[in-house]
């Protein structure tokens, strides 16, 4: 898949401690991400940030990126 | 003098606690790698240098992370070394802000240089300096550049540096005031302290609420309903992210073009690919268990067997003899400790093998992409893929596996983690598996311990479903990991990191094993009738004849095994070396023989399938109580673990020997 970049949104939706996590990673609201790789049966998403690679739940990635 | 080194995880900490200190820590590429604090002495210097886990913020989400918050609200270190990635430096600072509030001397140290040049971007230090009050230094701990300097530094009496004081909003300022004022006037706390506990508390960091709690600061606790009402959390994060912006700013300075990571991201094409990468994660178990067990680690064993049961057992009785020792010290130091010590030793170079290649995974980034990659079969179970991480780590020792299972956000999966461990297979059970499968199957050694390994995975994973249903974990799991770039292991970081893992089961074989193989030797060479010759009059034989009955429908026909099974539950160990003294065998040939002549493959396998999971060793039980903090769920894992073992077994020898005869 060729890489493509969301920016996201909707951090009130997600739940507390997933918040705070994202918040370490410095995934932030109107942060630029780029999606690297999906996995099949809505499995787990790899994103780029500030030159380091995130994996996180697709639930979460389609939240944030408003999929 | 106490140095706390603190940083995120991924910042190459532990690889430069190694660097600076002269002795070492265990190091891996793997978040929770040091899941308590670890201590060494500084080079050069009387300071000791304390090694805490990594983590993200103060604030924690799982239970190593409280241990850094409470280190520092129980200890006062002179200095603080705080390490960062000086490519991430950004999230890396929201640690460095709450560690420069609490107004401890500190320096902060940019590791991974190179990361930072790569991406074409510098930062003036002098600027960082002065915005964060505290001196900063640059290293590159992996290839040693920078560590002189440091070392230099640190060996210095720290400098006072007055604590950062952020521009917070005025009602988050205002309460602060407040708060501190209040805990300086009636509870005799230092203003610094005040104000660290104060903005801490307003953050939501549970460990500070629940020391605020113990200690009863009502200052504190009676504000609790407005503070979470106005949100004041938020407003403390973004005023800490404008100041890291407004500082990264003023301090970079672009050198050149930016270069990618190439080879990280050459190399996850195909390991974190979405249809190789299960594939190649079971590809590279098959390898490690070819190198432990065909290889590299069986030669080297039976090596070692060959001399101690050979030329060493016989100069030992030899010596013995001339010296005049009476039979029964003989039979004690020949017979029993020399063939069951010595039997367990010979396994060093299996587990030794096996535990390099753990520490390979850990240091080169690879562990994070197997969450990565079995998270989607984990959700099936109600856990994520951060769990299969203390699965693996639990092949070494169930015990290690349970601690790192605390880098876990979620508690119930934490739980569900801890409870499903014991059933993975720890190095321990590999001295008796090695004798089993030399016995009945030496053609198919790999692959039979291999399928003991599954049938382990399989089990915790079956369990995990009905925890699942029982707990209903499936909504609230956190799976975000950061992927690491891939590192070339370091030679001496893997020799470290193996030795650390390896040594627990060398001092076991002094300890524990030297202890059981005397309590196994006494219980078979004494009897109602006093010193016997004959084990089948002895004590094991009265204890493993009245268990008979219960044990005949998994294929166990002789007493021998199950009193070797009971000492088993001590450490796993030993069940090896009980069987060497109750079969009265001087080598593992003899113990193989012996077994050959009254078992049946199909029996053999049942027997793999019970010593694998009939009960947690003594240590693991003990730690699961310490872990849960209950002794019900330790009683429940023991309960459990007999159960599931008695089941299995009884259907893979019932169900074998109608299908195989």
């Amino acid at each position: 898949m060729s890489p493509k970049n969301y920016t996201l949104h909707h951090f009130n939706q997600i739940e507390r401690a997933t918040l705070t996590r994202l918040h370490n990673l410095g995934l932030y609201d109107g942060e630029v991400v780029t999606l690297i790789q999906r996995y099949p049966f809505h499995g787990p998403v790899i994103i780029e940030n500030d030159h380091q690679r995130i994996a996180l739940r697709y639930k979460v990635f389609a939240t944030l990126a408003g999929e | 003098m106490e140095i706390a080194l603190i940083g995120n995880p991924n910042t190459g900490k532990t690889t430069l606690f190694n660097s600076l200190t002269t002795n070492y820590a265990t190091v891996g590429n793997w978040t929770g790698v040091t899941v308590e604090k670890k201590m060494g002495q500084l080079k050069n210097a009387a300071a000791k240098l304390i090694d805490l886990p990594g983590v993200y913020s103060l604030t924690p989400l799982t239970k190593d992370e409280e241990v850094v918050t409470r280190y520092l609200l129980e200890n006062r270190p002179d200095l603080i070394l705080n390490v960062t990635n000086a490519g991430q430096l950004k999230r890396n600072l929201l640690l460095t802000l709450e560690v420069r509030e609490f107004g401890q001397p500190m320096i902060l140290n940019l590791n991974m240089i190179d990361d930072l040049k790569r991406q074409g971007v510098a930062f003036d230090f002098a600027t960082l300096s002065a915005r964060l009050g505290c001196p900063v230094m640059a290293t590159n701990a992996r290839n040693q550049d920078g560590i002189k300097a440091l070392n230099a530094a640190l060996v210095k009496q720290p400098a006072e540096q007055e604590p950062l004081v952020l521009d917070y909003p005025p009602m988050v300022k205002e309460a602060i005031r407040q708060a501190s004022q209040a805990l300086v006037k009636d509870y005799d706390y230092q203003e610094a302290d005040a104000r660290w506990l104060a903005i801490q508390y307003m953050n939501k960091n549970k460990v500070v609420r629940r020391y605020a709690a113990f200690k009863d600061l009502k200052p504190l606790l009676s504000m609790l309903a407005y503070y979470d009402a106005q949100h004041f959390d938020d407003k403390i994060f973004n005023t800490r992210l404008d100041f890291i912006e407004d500082t990264l700013a003023a301090a970079r300075e672009k050198l050149s073009d930016q270069q990618p990571r190439e080879f990280s991201n050459q190399v996850d094409k195909v390991i974190t690919n979405p249809i190789l990468g299960l594939p190649i994660f079971c590809l590279i178990f098959l390898l490690i268990f070819k190198l432990s067990f065909d290889w590299v680690g069986t030669p080297i064993s039976d090596l070692l067997d060959s001399f101690i049961s050979g030329p060493f057992s016989t100069a030992v009785n030899h010596w013995l003899t001339a010296a005049g020792a009476l039979p029964v010290l003989r039979s004690l130091v020949v017979n029993g400790l020399i063939a069951g010590v010595g039997g367990v030793l010979v396994f060093v170079p299996q587990i030794f093998t096996l535990f390099a290649c753990i520490s390979i995974l850990e240091d080169s980034g690879y562990m994070a992409r197997a969450a990565l990659v079995t998270d989607r079969l984990m959700q099936l179970i109600g856990l994520n893929g951060k769990s299969f991480i203390p699965l693996i780590i639990g092949f070494g020792c169930n015990v290690t596996g349970i601690m790192a299972a605390r880098t876990i956000e979620q508690p119930k999966e934490r739980l569900v983690t801890t409870l499903i461990s014991p059933f993975m297979s720890c190095s321990a059970r590999l001295p008796i598996y090695g004798l089993v499968v030399a016995a009945f199957f030496p053609k198919h050694q790999a692959l039979i311990v291999l399928s003991i390994y599954l049938l382990g995975i399989v089990v915790a994973l079956a369990v995990a479903k009905g925890y699942q249903l029982f707990f209903h974990t499936s909504d609230s799991s956190v799976f975000i990991v950061e992927l690491p770039e891939y590192h070339l292991p370091r030679l001496d970081v893997i020799w470290h990191s193996t030795w650390d893992k390896s040594k627990g089961f060398v001092h076991k074989a002094g300890t524990v094993i030297f202890a059981g193989t005397v309590l196994i030797w006494l219980m078979s060479s004494f009897g109602l009738s006093g010193y016997t010759t004959d084990p089948a009059n002895s004590f094991a034989a009265l204890l493993g004849k009245a268990l008979l009955p219960l044990l005949a429908p998994l294929g166990i026909t002789h007493w021998e095994i199950i009193s070797a099974l009971f000492t088993g539950v001590l450490a796993k160990e030993v069940i090896t070396s009980s069987m060497m003294v109750m079969f009265h065998s001087a080598n593992q040939a003899a113990l193989i023989g012996a077994l050959g002549s009254f078992m049946t493959p199909v029996a053999a396998y049942a027997l793999l399938a019970f010593i694998l999971l009939y009960s947690p060793c003594f240590a693991t039980l003990g730690t699961i109580k310490q872990e849960t903090g209950s002794t019900k769920w330790m009683l429940w894992s023991l309960m459990l673990s007999l159960l599931i073992g008695y089941g299995v077994s009884m259907l893979i020898y019932v169900g074998g020997t109608l299908l195989l005869g």
